[in-house]
């Protein structure tokens, strides 16, 4: 692929995850779940200290124990628990803020599209609870009647003791 | 009775429990400093030199697998200048290596080897005496590894005492117990106890995880609010939660035999202790029995696919640690959705527990306030409206509604802890699993 073709790639899936993320911060969660293929794999392991030598142990594997390990009803299922009222975690909401960076196409098969980001996820909540989360996130984007939609999100934090009280928003 | 903090007749809890220091610098020295704690399972550590790194209280410990294939625990901290001998949380090793001045440490703890033995110390240094500093006693239930760094507690046996063990034996008796790797930890900003007295409160279910409950992520059957069983036993360890009459438990029981077992609340959990391997492990009581258990301090025993540890961080955050077991004899469905109700209900991203430290977070926030603290914490419901039966002797029990027993009961135990200035005095001053009245 040309330079010119891989910018326009890029700049097509930099604005396909810029607007997704916008619809997130905005809370348009049903808005959010159209952009998501219905084989998503979503994705967060834990993440542990490892030494340097047994480094191979510091995620857990895929088919294990995960943060989150969702397909699109088990997403939709969240959607949903945030919309039924009583989530208590997120009444009043959150403010959140998604800062997506370092986007790389790291490869492309067919419609599928291998991309990896870095992100920085903002959230305060109440007056003084303050919580960020950064990471790297390893994605594909698929091609879906000329528009994209997302196939995968799988997310690499960086943290293993989770300093938040918890996760209620979707990354 | 030592009415000091909490009044059993009342109920009435004082608030300062929660947010104090000097109570929780007692906390460490009283409980955490003489109880059994959980360190992890042996399925976990199954090799020599296998690791996992626990916390005792304040004090960081590793659990490893010896060269004897005993399980040791140790004190993480050099005994030279303090430094930590171990920086994983897991792991496979030979020996522990101080990073400081490389004193080198055998996984039974014994120091190996000293740089600069002979010339710098110019052999002064007696080394058997200043290996790591091991936990006075380990031992295991079921596998599951527990340590205690008083050389005065009771054998874990007797420390557990029936309810503690059958609150193991509920994990135990469903078969061949495996953890499977990766332990989910996050930090809620709550006093430990509100998190541990919570696992008893079937009364904020309904309300605290009502959204889970409005989408059918829960059912509201399974809660059994009206049928509910509370054992309390020695030293604080206790069960709430549901419970089957006799005549449910054989109800389901025959659905199940007949192959007519229905996908609900109680023929699906029921199933596995029909096993009569499983029911006589049990015992007639433990079978119907479906709340849940915790190991005083704070071992929550979800006997279904999980455990979680309740871990002071000060007096106002707790480190929440999710382990989570399968059994290997689940089939391939079974395992599936073992595996979905671990990685969906409890943790920081579980749909149930998001709520749950929101609401702890800012009932201990309650705890602070100048005027606020001064306010007691209402235990009461259910208080002198019940009697404990004596049908099985040693085998308290209420089987009741919902009720605040269990949480009275941790909260008298747990004040006898405080009051005991040793395990001898702990012993001779607990308060005894009530009868009769309550």
């Amino acid at each position: 692929m040309d330079l010119q073709s891989r910018m326009l790639l890029k700049h097509e899936v930099e604005e396909f995850l810029y607007h997704e993320a916008e619809l997130l911060d905005s809370k348009r969660y049903q808005a959010w779940l159209d952009l998501l293929t219905d084989d998503i794999h979503y994705w967060m392991p834990i993440r542990r200290t490892t030494t340097a030598k047994e480094i191979d142990k510091e995620f857990t594997q895929p088919g294990g124990v995960a943060f989150f390990d969702e397909n699109l009803s088990s997403l939709k299922m969240r959607v949903a628990r945030m919309e039924a009222g009583r989530a208590w975690a997120e009444d009043p909401p959150s403010r959140t803020r998604r800062l997506i960076t370092n986007i790389k196409i790291t490869g492309s098969e067919g419609d599928n599209i291998a991309v990896q980001s870095n992100f920085l996820l903002y959230r305060t909540r109440l007056a003084s609870e303050e919580d960020s989360w950064i990471g790297r996130r390893e994605e594909i984007v698929r091609r879906v009647d000329g528009g994209f939609k997302l196939a995968q999100r799988h997310i690499y934090l960086e943290q293993t003791v989770i300093l938040a009280q918890n996760m209620s928003s979707l990354f | 009775m030592n009415t000091q903090y909490f009044d059993p007749s009342t109920g009435l809890l004082d608030r300062r429990v929660f947010s104090d220091d000097e109570i929780y610098q007692t906390e460490l020295t009283h409980i955490f400093g003489r109880a059994w704690h959980f360190m992890c399972h042996e399925s976990q550590i199954p090799d020599i030199g296998d690791y996992f790194m626990s916390w005792i209280g304040e004090d960081e410990v590793i659990a490893v697998r010896g060269r004897d294939a005993r399980i040791y625990v140790h004190l993480n901290t050099c005994p030279h200048r303090g430094n930590t001998v171990c920086r994983a949380e897991l792991g496979n090793t030979k020996s522990f290596f101080c990073s400081y001045h490389g004193w080198n440490f055998g996984l039974n703890g014994r120091l190996i080897s000293v740089p600069g033995e002979d010339v710098f110390y110019r052999s002064g240094l007696d080394k058997p005496l200043w290996g790591l500093t091991s936990a006075a006693q380990v031992d295991t239930y079921h596998g599951f590894v527990f340590a205690t760094l008083d050389h005065d507690a009771p054998p874990l046996s007797d420390y557990l005492g029936w309810v503690g063990r059958l609150g193991i034996d509920l994990v135990a008796s469903q078969g061949t117990v495996k953890f499977l790797d990766g332990v989910v930890k996050n930090r809620v900003q709550c006093n430990w106890k509100i998190a541990v007295d919570n696992l008893y409160d079937w009364y904020h279910v309904k309300v605290s995880h009502g959204s889970a409950l409005k989408i059918g992520m829960m059912q509201e059957e399974p809660l059994s609010l009206n049928e509910q069983m509370v054992l309390l036993g020695q030293y604080g360890h206790g069960i709430g939660g549901p419970g089957l009459s006799e005549a449910d438990y054989q109800a389901s029981a025959g659905r199940i035999r007949a192959g007519k077992g229905e996908n609900r609340h109680p023929d699906i959990t029921l199933k596995w202790r029909l096993n009569p391997e499983s029911e006589a492990l049990l015992g007639p009581i433990g079978k119907r029995c479906f709340g849940h258990p915790n190991i005083f301090p704070n071992l929550w025993v979800a006997t279904t696919s999980q455990l979680c540890l309740r871990i002071p961080r000060g007096p106002l955050a707790t480190e929440l640690w999710w382990f989570s077991y399968e059994i290997e004899e689940m089939n391939v469905k079974e395992r599936r959705n073992n595996l979905f109700a671990i990685n969906h209900f409890f943790g920081p991203g579980g749909i149930l527990e998001q709520d749950d430290g929101e609401n702890w977070s800012h009932s201990t926030r309650g705890a602070k306030g100048t005027r606020s603290q001064t306010l007691p914490v209402n235990l009461s419901m259910g208080i002198n409206t019940e009697a404990v039966g004596n049908d099985a002797p040693g085998q308290t029990r209420f089987e009741t509604v919902v009720s605040e027993h269990a949480q009275r009961w941790m909260y008298q135990s747990w004040q006898d802890w405080l009051a005991a200035e040793s395990w001898q005095a702990l012993m001779a001053n607990h308060s005894t699993p009530p009868l009769g009245p309550v």
